[in-house]
């Protein structure tokens, strides 16, 4: 069991999530740290990130980049889970033509699933390739119906089934939204809850007790891009 | 106002046009461009009822294809008739004068069809009213938006003067800056995205209107060459405007071309690999076939069938390279991650293509069944007494 301070770091985080959520909305500012030293690319959190929010083929909220390091014989492998940042500065959300994406006011970067055009210009902007673009694809074939594929996912807390290429969030633009159907009912993001080596770590960086805010305040932590100016919400512990 | 007769055909001629279609005798270029329109409203069907991920090629890696760069060269061709029609007027007014209606019809119409490939590309097209409900100041696409509605209603606006004998410089200059200002802000709506280094530049607004400018005169030339050969009148004097422009869109476009490529290419930032990747391309097709071979063309000789078909060479040139530059910028992915290619390629499927069938169809169908119930030889004959 992973600990920190002599506590099970899952259990400070859920306490951590819980006194965040008690506070007014405007008032958290949700972020999320990974320890790059932690990560052993074993790929549970995209899988999780796919059950939960039921994405189809080639979208993945948060996919593992897998990088090889060095030359031989000095050679290693670098692991880079990559959720949206939800930048404080966001490149996507200006360009939406319709306010279809937006910050909201605890920091979240969202889509509104029922007001997306899908122009897919929010797609072309995004500086870190985080956002997909739901063309209908399924994995069990084409038209397919009655399968977990058309299933509500519960995201934003919608009721969003992929029945049709009608039906949002197909033609949609798609992202991950830190789980906030989870977030909000008091549970982790599910990346966090499904990582094997713990290195993935939530919370409110407006609460000075929070463990994130602790981690991110060490100069070990690095922010993806950092010299574009969009001020991801996601930081990298090494 | 007249409607009929000056705006759009007669009552009498029109049913004449269908009539001659029905009995085949409305020539093989109306035919054609009825089967086009027809295999192409087949395609935009599918896409809608089919949805994208059956019927088209792009993806989460080339969010953008065939159908914006279609939409990006329509509407440049509309820009480019509306900036031939304002430089007609100013430096060759009775040269131009005989093609005035034509080529601002033709504004008119290349402005929809571009809009006809555009609403394919959307995923909720329904949801469009929220550019009204819910617009966002802050984005180069709603300022499009409107932009072109400006465009589209002051260019209506010039074409019924035209038609009617009021011409007003006045509207021709607003339709001129309109023109300047709604393009522009096309260029910008994809030079303003930093995270894409191949179109991340403020040359792109002025590379928009340069090469709307070529691509206008091109389309202006087959359409004048077309009229003269038509109406039998001197080919020398009422031509020469329009190789002088053309030849002026060549000169605008090379300079604008080369110097966004050398630009491009001393670019050290994430993503500028495009520039080099795609050199031979840019410099044998965009530079080489598409302005030094139309050049050369223009100089072997400026007769009325020899200057459409430069017209035609140049319009066929121009369409593969707007969709060299829209797809361009994602070749090299922003996150590769997984089975991502380190190059991505993009064929646009067959749908996609029928897509660009039906917008270039539109304008055909729309122009002839217009020219053959002498919609445009109304004002002429008007004038003359």
């Amino acid at each position: 069991m992973d600990q920190f301070d002599g506590k099970d770091i899952m259990e400070i985080m859920q306490e951590d999530l819980l006194r965040a959520l008690k506070k007014p909305r405007k008032e958290r500012r949700w972020a999320m740290a990974i320890d790059l030293k932690k990560c052993i690319g074993c790929h549970a959190c995209t899988t999780g990130c796919m059950s939960e929010n039921l994405t189809p083929p080639e979208i993945h909220y948060r996919p593992v980049k897998e990088e090889e390091i060095g030359e031989y014989p000095n050679t290693g492998m670098r692991f880079l889970p990559r959720p949206c940042f939800h930048c404080d500065s966001p490149t996507c959300t200006p360009v939406c033509p319709v306010t279809a994406t937006y910050k909201r006011d605890d920091g979240l970067v969202v889509i509104d699933y029922k007001k997306c055009i899908g122009c897919r210009y929010c797609i072309v902007a995004c500086p870190y390739g985080a956002r997909s673009a739901d063309s209908g694809h399924y994995f069990t074939g084409d038209f397919h119906e009655k399968t977990y594929e058309v299933e509500n996912s519960g995201e934003y807390g919608g009721n969003f089934k992929r029945k049709s290429h009608w039906h949002s969030p197909i033609g949609n633009a798609r992202k991950c939204h830190f789980c906030i159907h989870r977030v909000e009912k008091g549970e982790l993001t599910r990346c966090t809850t499904t990582c094997l080596g713990n290195a993935t770590f939530f919370g409110d960086i407006n609460d000075p007790k929070a463990l994130i805010t602790k981690l991110i305040s060490k100069p070990n932590v690095f922010r993806y891009k950092e010299e574009l100016g969009t001020k991801p919400m996601v930081y990298y512990i090494t | 106002m007249k409607l009929f007769g000056v705006l759009i055909p007669e009552k009498e001629q029109l049913i004449g046009t269908v009539g001659d279609v029905i009995k085949g005798k409305a020539g093989l270029s109306l035919y054609a461009s009825i089967f086009g329109l027809l295999i192409g409203l087949y395609a935009i069907g599918s896409i809608f009822i089919r949805g994208h991920a059956h019927t088209i090629n792009t993806s989460s890696l080339v969010p953008w294809g065939l159908q914006i760069s279609t939409y990006v060269y329509f509407a440049l061709l509309s820009t480019g008739c509306t900036f031939v029609n304002f430089f007609g007027h100013v430096f060759f007014e009775k040269q131009y004068k005989p093609f005035a209606s034509r080529i601002v019809f033709v504004g008119i119409i290349t402005a929809v069809a571009a809009f006809f490939s555009l609403t394919t590309e959307m995923g909720h097209l329904e949801r469009m009213y929220y550019f009204l409900l819910s617009p966002n100041p802050k984005s180069p696409m709603f300022w499009m938006a409107i932009w072109y509605t400006c465009y589209l209603i002051i260019i209506t606006w010039e074409y019924v003067n035209i038609q009617t004998n009021r011409h007003s410089n006045r509207v021709m200059w607003a339709a001129f800056f309109i023109a300047v200002f709604t393009h522009s802000t096309l260029g910008s709506l994809l030079g303003s995205v930093s995270s894409r280094v191949y179109y991340y530049s403020a040359l792109m607004p002025i590379y928009f209107l340069f090469i709307a400018f070529l691509t206008g005169c091109s389309l202006t030339t087959i359409i004048a060459a077309m009229t003269v050969k038509q109406k039998k009148l001197d080919e020398n004097y009422h031509l020469h405007p329009f190789v002088t422009l053309l030849k002026v869109g060549l000169g605008l476009a090379l300079l604008i071309t080369f110097w966004r490529m050398m630009i491009g290419l001393s670019a050290h930032l994430e993503g500028s690999e495009v520039f080099s990747l795609t050199l031979i391309n840019s410099v044998l097709f965009g530079i080489v076939v598409v302005i030094v071979i139309p050049y050369i063309l223009l100089k072997i000789g400026q007769s009325a069938n020899w200057l459409i078909f430069v017209g035609l060479f140049i319009m066929g040139t121009q369409l593969k390279a707007r969709n060299d530059l829209v797809v361009g910028a994602f070749k090299i992915p922003v996150f590769r991650v997984y089975d991502m290619p380190e190059v991505v390629h993009y064929t646009p499927s067959i749908y996609e293509n029928l897509v660009v069938v039906a917008s270039a169809s539109l304008v055909a169908m729309l122009y002839i069944v217009f020219e053959r119930s002498g919609v445009f030889e109304a004002r002429n004959i008007k004038e003359e007494h």
